[in-house]
């Protein structure tokens, strides 16, 4: 696979603080890249040193084997997306699109050609083409920024927060339309996200970042399943960090056991790691309950069971780790120089 | 429906000052530009109905004034925006403190008493003034410039009194082009030139037509520039009507004066909104 963007060791830093340490990346042709991590660690700042708005300190930023750590942000073509969107207000949706292709003097035919096909394609209908960005929904805005971002065949997509502002069932909506997008037009993307549930169902690779740090990357089942260290581990869903040598592991090390895994009743019987445990609380999920089973010497585990197996807080059942459940992780996140 | 009587108590204020101190004295106005002029007994001769007043003001003499505060008004208002903008752009790109501290340069000079503000100005510029000390000195001119007393004295006096208000009223509209517009145009591909020809400046226009307009209508009524900075060629229609009013006491002559500029006022502003309208329409 040809490699697209390539990030070596930047560093980025505003006074005396640094924003970024050290941090590499690399994307590759079409592929899906997430960011995860609280707010605050870097990813946002990632973005925009990509995108040129921002210059490192120290490291480089190639794009298709050119360095362009120099250059400013116009002459990058990059597509981007803002969390507010940032469409021009004074513009229509069609010239809002459009405007990519004018700075670039791409002759009128092909421009009105192609801005036409990419709102075809993100499905913006007539008469919303002709309305300035004030008069369109949130859901109509989103799919403005990002055909706006496409329509002059961008190296790579660089998409900061753009579903945070919508809601619920409208955000789920849209990052199904932006995963088809993505795949049809087969351009490279990076997404920045505090939302794992959206990192977990959208990316080809997902990057979970801290501390100016990018702790890991891999493919999200990957990053889910074998974390590297505890903090990925308990950004990424539920976990159960348990004492190492308690499930045969080695003194300094922790095992994750993901609520899901473990088993109840009789089930739990023909696991190698089996005890007896108290319910203390359950919570309701929907489809599922999260019980917190106390076992002995306050051992506690979070257990995900269907909701129809009527649990009752109180109850006294036995618990289960399957061999294959467990994953050993060192007990310290990457200390901070 | 919301029947609360706060709201017009909280307008009754306003709605006071404006008619005992707007309203009022135009009617005033308007009465005392009907009376019969007297023949150097009183200020008017009362009880009497008469628009001899505004034959005597709209002569060639009168409609001369009239043209020469247009051209006066046109040019101060042109060079207040014309240095204003890109003055206003310059204070915006600065990061605060800066920002506040040049802001509050600008102003400083309307914490001055307009009288020393434009004698201070008149020894900077006049002959034995440090500028053209300084000229002459290096050679830059061989004579001596006629800065004050003269149109020009007029126009930069009345352009250092307007500046201030252009810069206030540009600087808030900037302030509503989020900086993100412009990253998001340059990330799309445009150059600087472009992102201001493209974004920057549509999105001006209304602080642009606001600062033009405000220094239009200043610009009419331009009195303390031109009578302490211009010559006697500077004659506006405000210099005239003090004149008439308070050298001559004639003061129908006056009033009526009064009437033609509040008229010609409102016809120069609904003129270039007009023709502003026309400029934004093709946006």
């Amino acid at each position: 696979m040809t490699e697209v963007l390539r990030v070596i060791e930047v560093t980025f830093g505003y006074g005396r603080g640094e924003v970024l340490r050290q941090l590499s990346l690399s994307v590759a042709e079409g592929q899906f890249v997430t960011l995860l991590g609280p707010s605050g660690c870097g990813k946002t700042t990632l973005l925009n040193l990509i995108a040129g708005t921002l210059t490192p300190r120290s490291g480089s930023i190639h794009l298709r084997g050119r360095d362009v750590t120099a250059l400013p942000p116009e002459r990058r073509n990059l597509g981007m997306v803002y969390q507010h969107y940032a469409l021009f207000p004074h513009l229509s949706a069609r010239r809002n699109v459009a405007f990519g292709l004018e700075v670039r003097r791409v002759p009128r035919a092909e421009r009105d050609r192609k801005v036409e096909a990419m709102l075809d394609l993100v499905g913006l209908t007539a008469a919303e083409r002709e309305r300035k960005p004030g008069e369109l929904s949130g859901g109509q805005q989103q799919r403005v920024a990002l055909a706006r971002a496409l329509v002059f065949a961008p190296e790579l997509l660089l998409l900061d927060e753009p579903l945070a502002n919508l809601d619920r069932h409208l955000r789920d909506q849209l990052r199904q339309e932006l995963h088809r997008l993505q795949r049809e037009t087969r351009v490279a993307a990076i997404l920045v996200t505090h939302d794992q549930e959206e990192a977990l169902v959208i990316s080809d690779l997902l990057g979970v970042m801290a501390g100016g740090r990018l702790l890991q990357v891999g493919p999200p089942a990957e990053v889910y399943h074998r974390p590297r260290t505890p903090f990925v581990a308990r950004f990424l869903g539920e976990a159960n960090l348990l004492p190492g040598p308690l499930l045969g592991g080695e003194p300094g090390q922790l095992v994750l056991v993901r609520p899901e895994r473990c088993l109840l009743g009789s089930a739990a019987e023909s696991c190698p790691w089996s005890w007896e445990g108290r319910i203390r609380t359950l919570t309701f999920l929907g489809a599922d309950v999260l019980a917190e089973v106390a076992g002995p010497a306050e051992l506690s585990l979070r257990v995900r069971a269907r909701a129809r197996d009527a649990l009752r807080p109180g109850e006294l059942l036995r618990v289960g780790i399957p061999a294959d459940a467990i994953w050993y992780i060192p007990d310290a996140d990457e200390a901070n120089p | 429906m919301n029947r609360s009587p706060t709201p017009y108590l909280l307008a009754t204020p306003a709605g006071v000052l404006l008619v005992g101190l707007l309203i009022g004295p135009l009617v005033l106005l308007l009465r005392v530009s009907l009376y019969e002029p007297s023949g150097g007994r009183g200020f008017f001769v009362p009880h009497t109905w008469t628009l001899t007043n505004y034959a005597t003001v709209t002569d060639a003499y009168g409609l001369r004034l009239l043209g020469f505060t247009v051209a006066f008004a046109v040019t101060v208002a042109t060079l207040s925006v014309a240095l204003g903008y890109p003055l206003a752009l310059f204070v915006r790109a600065m990061r605060s403190p800066w920002q506040q501290l040049a802001l509050a340069g600008v102003l400083l000079p309307k914490l001055a008493s307009l009288f020393v503000l434009l004698f201070g100005l008149q020894q900077l510029l006049g002959e034995a003034g440090p500028l053209q000390q300084f000229l002459l000195a290096t050679g830059v001119i061989a004579t001596p410039l006629r800065l004050v007393r003269s149109w020009w004295g007029a126009v930069v006096a009345e352009v250092v009194l307007i500046l201030p208000y252009v810069v206030l009223v540009l600087g808030v509209q900037l302030g509503r082009i989020e900086p993100t517009w412009e990253a998001a145009a340059r990330g799309l591909g445009a150059s600087s030139l472009q992102v201001f020809a493209r974004l920057t400046l549509p999105l001006s226009l209304p602080g642009l037509a606001l600062a033009g307009q405000l220094a239009l209508m200043w610009g009419m009524g331009a009195l303390l520039g031109p009578l302490l900075l211009g010559g006697p060629e500077q004659t506006t229609l405000s210099v005239e009507i003090h004149r008439q009013a308070f050298e001559y006491g004639r003061w129908p002559r006056a009033a009526a004066l009064a009437v033609l500029l509040a008229g010609s006022v409102g016809l120069v502003v609904f003129t270039f909104r007009s023709l502003f309208g026309l400029l934004l329409g093709k946006h």
